[in-house]
């Protein structure tokens, strides 16, 4: 009962759910019917996998991202973090492979890396923020810097390029799968799954979404506010160096290019999705067709020529309010 | 008799399916205070908020001067002269009081504003008010009561016709009463309509000219003050006789369960010490600021301190809530709007909130978190339209009882409960009084702090009283009465340090 | 080119020798965008690697070196120079022509020599010195081959870069090129000199066009992202690819003889080595120096590839 909306309540909580949950969904079915409509290829197996397969990246970081945001903070390095972390695999497999030829252990040394980096990166986000207690947004407004300079500094302001053969023996963790569904695409559904399970059905999930709704009433209720914040960025982070794992045999390179905006998408998917921006509330689901909703917008534009390719931010941009709006519309009337 | 400026005739409100007023008539007449009582949930509120043109009505009409009239907004009414001070104040919290009393209706000099004018203004409210507040200083840093003041401040501000106001008195000290009583009356004199709500009857009894009792969302009695004694309201708002509103206090046993030595809090509480029995109901009394509720949220770990604390013969760590939980030592907040409760959460997730690992290993469990709601609502008689409505929509007697069932899922043996009542109708003080003493007779400690004399001498075998930031005094037995709490509380004389321990 | 750089590089030499014991202590300052994409970056590799040979070879003189995010970032940049350093000559690629044009224009006004790289200003006359790639010939050179290698009613999509004068100017000579040779453009979009971007829409276009002849990519590491998806559709044999501004992989693959990568296209970023060692000379008086430079775009093909080949270069 906050007072300080003056406007009249229409008196039926029902039907603001009921849009919260339908407005993504809606905006996700009417993106692929006009996907269909304008071209015979867009149901394509080849392109429903490329879609889903490209949407692996942001859609796995997002899915930790939604942890952070519900419990009342914010990532912006996750972009940069990626660059760096692809980065400094690349180069850890490339002097291994000097040493231990092109081999399996060498790709699994380069995964532990990759994973390692991901979760020190997210551990020095929430120390800084929970420990140190500075503002998330300023925190990871620096490691952001930081981390694109980095990968730039690494590469020499170049390109990281995995060796060739290396390459050749890691493609297959993008390009391969099992049953006609590549590894990418595998990969983020089951981080959806279980990232949805563990944000609805356990005390982790319930705890984010009561210190992102009052996080006072959470330090009052015994919980460790400072622990699950901290588990947030460590997760974000994991989920990172998992993206990584996928990114890498895609092109096997990493430059200061890579992972560009990654964040804005990442937090766009999250809030297309349903996922409070202050905080309090989220859900993983709601994530996921957010981040489709975010490529099928991509690949339509591609499809197409609909539209000029310059104004192709401008349909994104619509989009994206316009699935907020859906979404948020009952909630204003209340 | 004036003509009523402001009427209700045969409303009605409805929340989806549920009806919660009945066809209320009620009038407001010029230079009349009317009290509007009734128990938490019997639909004050939300006459209120039509009053006051938040919400609409579902039924019936409203009147303006004897024509029908509808409001759009709160701004339509305001526009009229309709103002509503809620309980939960509106304030701009990072601005300034003067910013606050004519937020949204600055006054200007050409296109700039006129700070000078607008200072001066509420300079003179304030001092009208006999409040000492500088008319620059941020409200965040405004202690309760004096945030009350701005609120009336700012309706002073406006054309002022129809003052609504939601138990204005619950946050202010005996003092602050006084000088709203004052300007309460002063309006009155000057012509406004004031509807009051309270929970405080002898209020009711003492300031207003007429009282409409609400029950149900029904009105049960309307008469003329003169005509009611505070037995009747009672009654009639709870429908029955109310017997005895303490139930016997129950005899505290030999084992000490709490024991706290030299406690400190940086600038808050200097060396404090006590000691609580086995199924004692102890009472903390003093001023609002004396750091009564720094003391308990210190023992339970929720503040830094020194000294030393022992739970059941054990020493408890410093700064550790989860510790405390675990051992059997829990504090219910004074503040469950901010800091108790998750107000845009349902039921069940507030219930469970504290004790969720015992709800399933890796997943909760939800079937046994329903089952533990189920029995909390029965326990505790806990009246919620919907299971997983927001919290935030019950009224404050429901989240009281909503609390004190979260609070105490754990099922501690020391219990700290700070304003156990505030805010919240006389029904269900009573029965969490019957609940308090019920804990007590079953060998739970109970420490509680009050404001409320009445609920300290009732409640409690022993009393300590806190100034300053220092436990000043223990009164025991007959010596608990209202004129040596006071004379305690306010720094007028201290009793023997071994009262106090 | 190659043989002007070489050139320019034997004249400081020559002239080291009577110079550096009579000569003023001048402050040179080069201002160049930060290393944010593979071009950039070896436009930084040269500049440092070029600073450190010319501060042995004149140690009275000093250089100073800033990178920058931005427009705004640079114009600070070069009040600070001029505030703090004192710069005599300064070195510039513009980020953007309008927003710099007016604050170097300010430093040239003031009597310093200018030299600017790549970017022209956006009015005439004010630099001392230009020294640039030449962006109509850079479009053009890889239209030329298109015309001349592809049969009539070929079909190719062209990949452009980040929306900006640099980009219209090399797709115009794209096109100019093209002209009138019956070669179908079926589609053109932005792929922002980005791998990644260019890995995606090069995916979305396989799907969308059944028969693909040709892939202009304006630039080598939007080519790498298209030969990856390509690759990945497994249409590696029905079309070739040709790119832009002679990275090191792209050549690598011309020099081994891949069909899918016959030729490429220089933009050489070592244009800042020379715009700085001319400056160098320019502003000791040296050799007349003024004027414009142009550096034009050249063919790499497997028979020069080998010329083309920088193995210590990060691009």
């Amino acid at each position: 009962m906050t007072m300080a909306t003056t406007q009249k309540s229409t008196g039926r909580p029902g039907r603001r759910i009921d849009l919260q949950v339908i407005g993504p969904i809606l905006a996700l079915i009417a993106l692929l019917l006009i996907g269909m409509a304008l071209n015979s290829n867009f149901l394509s197996y080849a392109n429903i996998t490329n879609v889903l397969a490209r949407s692996a990246f942001i859609g796995i970081i997002a899915v930790g991202m939604t942890f952070v945001i519900t419990a009342g903070g914010l990532d912006l390095s996750v972009g940069s973090m990626a660059a760096f972390v692809a980065g400094l695999m690349i180069l850890v497999m490339n002097l291994l492979t000097e040493s231990m030829g092109v081999t399996l252990p060498v790709i699994l040394i380069g995964i532990a890396v990759a994973l390692l980096a991901g979760l020190v990166a997210g551990v020095i986000n929430g120390i800084l923020i929970t420990r140190v207690g500075i503002e998330a947004f300023i925190v990871t407004l620096g490691t952001m810097g930081i981390y694109r300079s980095l990968i730039t500094w690494l590469a020499d302001g170049g390109t990281l390029s995995l060796g060739f053969e290396m390459r050749e023996l890691y493609r297959p963790v993008y390009y391969g799968g099992i049953a006609g569904v590549s590894w990418p695409i595998i990969a983020f559904v089951v981080v959806a799954v279980l990232g949805e399970i563990v944000m609805r059905h356990t005390a982790f999930g319930r705890h984010c979404a009561a210190i992102g709704s009052n996080e006072k009433v959470a330090r009052y209720s015994s919980i460790s506010v400072l622990k699950v914040r901290l588990a947030t960025y460590v997760l974000l982070g994991l989920l990172v160096g998992f993206a990584v794992v996928m990114y890498v045999p895609r092109l096997g390179s990493a430059s200061a290019s890579t992972g560009l905006l990654w964040e804005l998408e990442a937090i766009a998917a999250v809030i297309i999705g349903g996922t409070l921006l202050k905080g309090g509330f989220g859900r993983v689901w709601g994530t996921v067709v957010g981040v489709l909703i975010l490529s099928l917008i991509g690949n339509i534009l591609n499809l197409t020529d609909f539209v000029s390719p310059y104004l192709n931010g401008a349909i994104q941009g619509a989009v994206i309010i316009l699935a907020v709006v859906l979404q948020r519309k009952g909630a204003t009337e209340r | 008799m004036a003509d009523p400026i402001l009427s209700l005739n045969g409303v009605s409100k409805s929340f989806g399916p549920i009806e919660v007023l009945h066809g209320v008539d009620f009038e407001l007449r010029p230079g009349e205070i009317h009290a509007l009582i009734g128990e938490n949930g019997a639909g004050k509120s939300t006459t209120m908020k039509i009053l006051g043109g938040y919400i609409d009505a579902s039924d019936g009409d409203i009147r303006w001067q004897g024509a029908p009239v509808t409001f759009g907004s709160s701004d339509e009414a305001e526009a009229r002269g309709i103002v509503m001070i809620h309980q939960e104040f509106n304030l701009a919290e990072h601005l300034g009081v003067d910013q606050n009393v004519f937020l949204g209706r600055e006054i200007k000099r050409g296109w700039r504003l006129d700070h000078k004018a607008m200072r001066a203004r509420t300079a003179e409210l304030l001092a009208q008010l006999e409040c000492p507040v500088d008319p620059s200083a941020r409200v965040s840093g405004l202690s309760v009561p004096a945030k009350q003041m701005v609120e009336i401040a700012k309706a002073l501000s406006r054309d002022l016709r129809v003052l609504i106001m939601d138990e204005p008195t619950a946050v202010l000290t005996e003092r602050d009463c006084e000088i709203l009583f004052r300007q309460i009356d002063r309006l009155r004199a000057q012509g406004v309509a004031i509807l009051y709500t309270s929970h405080k009857l002898s209020e009711v009894k003492r300031i207003c000219d007429r009282v409409t009792v609400l029950r149900d969302g029904a009105m049960v009695r309307s008469a003329p003050v003169s005509e009611i004694t505070e037995d009747e309201m009672a009654a009639a708002m709870v429908g029955r006789e109310l017997s005895d509103l303490y139930p016997a206090k129950a005899v505290p046993q030999d084992e000490v369960m709490l024991e706290v030595e030299g406690l400190s809090v940086p600038g808050l509480i200097e060396t404090a010490s006590l000691t609580l029995r086995r199924g004692e109901v102890l009472g903390i009394g003093g001023l609002v600021g004396a750091g009564r509720t720094e003391l308990a949220e210190a023992i339970a770990g929720l503040r830094p301190r020194g000294g030393r604390v022992r739970l059941m013969g054990e020493t408890l760590p410093a700064g550790q809530v989860k510790t405390a939980m675990e051992r059997g030592l829990v504090y219910l907040t004074e503040d469950r709007k901010s800091a108790g409760l998750l107000l845009d959460k349902g039921l069940r997730e507030n219930l469970t909130l504290p004790l969720l690992d015992r709800f399933g290993t890796v997943l909760i469990d939800r079937k046994a978190e329903e089952a533990a709601l189920d029995k909390a609502i029965a326990d505790f008689a806990i009246r919620a339209p919907e299971r997983d409505m927001p919290v935030g929509n019950l009224s404050g007697g429901n989240q009281q009882k909503l609390l004190l069932a979260k609070t105490l899922l754990s099922d501690p043996q020391v219990i700290l409960i700070d304003e156990p009542t505030r805010g919240i109708d006389i029904g269900t003080k009573q029965q969490i009084y019957t609940l308090i003493s019920g804990l007590a007779a079953a060998g739970h400690a109970i420490i509680v702090i009050s404001s409320e004399m009445p609920e300290l001498i009732g409640l409690a075998s022993r009393v300590l009283v806190m100034h300053a930031g220092r436990i000043v005094g223990g009164l025991e037995g007959d010596d608990v009465n209202e004129g040596a709490i006071v004379r305690l509380a306010m720094g007028l004389e201290e009793t023997s340090e071994e009262a106090a321990a | 080119m190659t043989k002007t750089l070489i050139a320019t590089t034997a004249l400081v030499g020559a002239l080291v020798g009577p110079m550096s014991g009579m000569a003023l202590a001048e402050t040179i300052g080069v201002s160049i965008p930060a290393a944010t994409h593979g071009w950039a970056g070896a436009l930084n590799f040269h500049a440092e690697r070029t600073i450190e040979r010319l501060k042995e070879v004149y140690p009275e003189h000093e250089f100073v070196l800033a990178t920058t995010p931005d427009s705004a970032t640079q114009v600070s940049d070069l009040e600070d120079m001029v505030a703090t350093r004192g710069i005599d000559a300064l070195v510039v690629l513009p980020f953007e022509s309008e927003p710099l044009t007016g604050p170097i224009q300010r430093i040239a006004d003031s009597g310093t020599w200018v030299t600017v790289v790549d970017r022209g200003l956006a009015v005439e006359g004010i630099e001392t010195l230009y020294v640039a790639g030449d962006n109509d010939s850079f479009g053009r050179t890889a239209g030329q081959y298109f015309a001349d290698t592809l049969d009539e009613g070929a079909k190719v999509v062209a990949m452009r870069g980040i929306p900006s004068t640099v980009d219209n100017e090399r797709v115009e000579g794209f096109e100019a090129a093209l002209d009138g040779s019956g070669i179908e453009v079926l589609a053109m979009d932005h792929g922002n000199w980005n791998r990644d971007t260019a890995f995606t829409l090069m995916q979305d276009w396989l799907s969308r066009f059944p028969e693909i002849d040709a892939v202009w990519a304006a630039d080598d590491d939007m080519a790498v992202g298209a030969l990856a998806a390509i690759e990945q559709a497994g249409r590696t044999g029905e079309m070739i690819v040709v790119g832009g501004a002679g990275m090191k992989e792209m050549v690598d693959r011309i020099r081994s003889g891949d069909s899918t990568v016959p030729v490429d296209v220089t933009y050489p970023p070592s244009m800042i080595s020379t715009a700085i060692e001319m400056t160098v000379v320019g502003v000791t008086g040296a050799a007349p120096m003024s004027g414009e430079f142009i550096i034009a775009s050249e063919l790499i093909t497997p028979e020069n590839a080998d010329d083309f080949y920088f193995e210590d270069s990060p691009y």
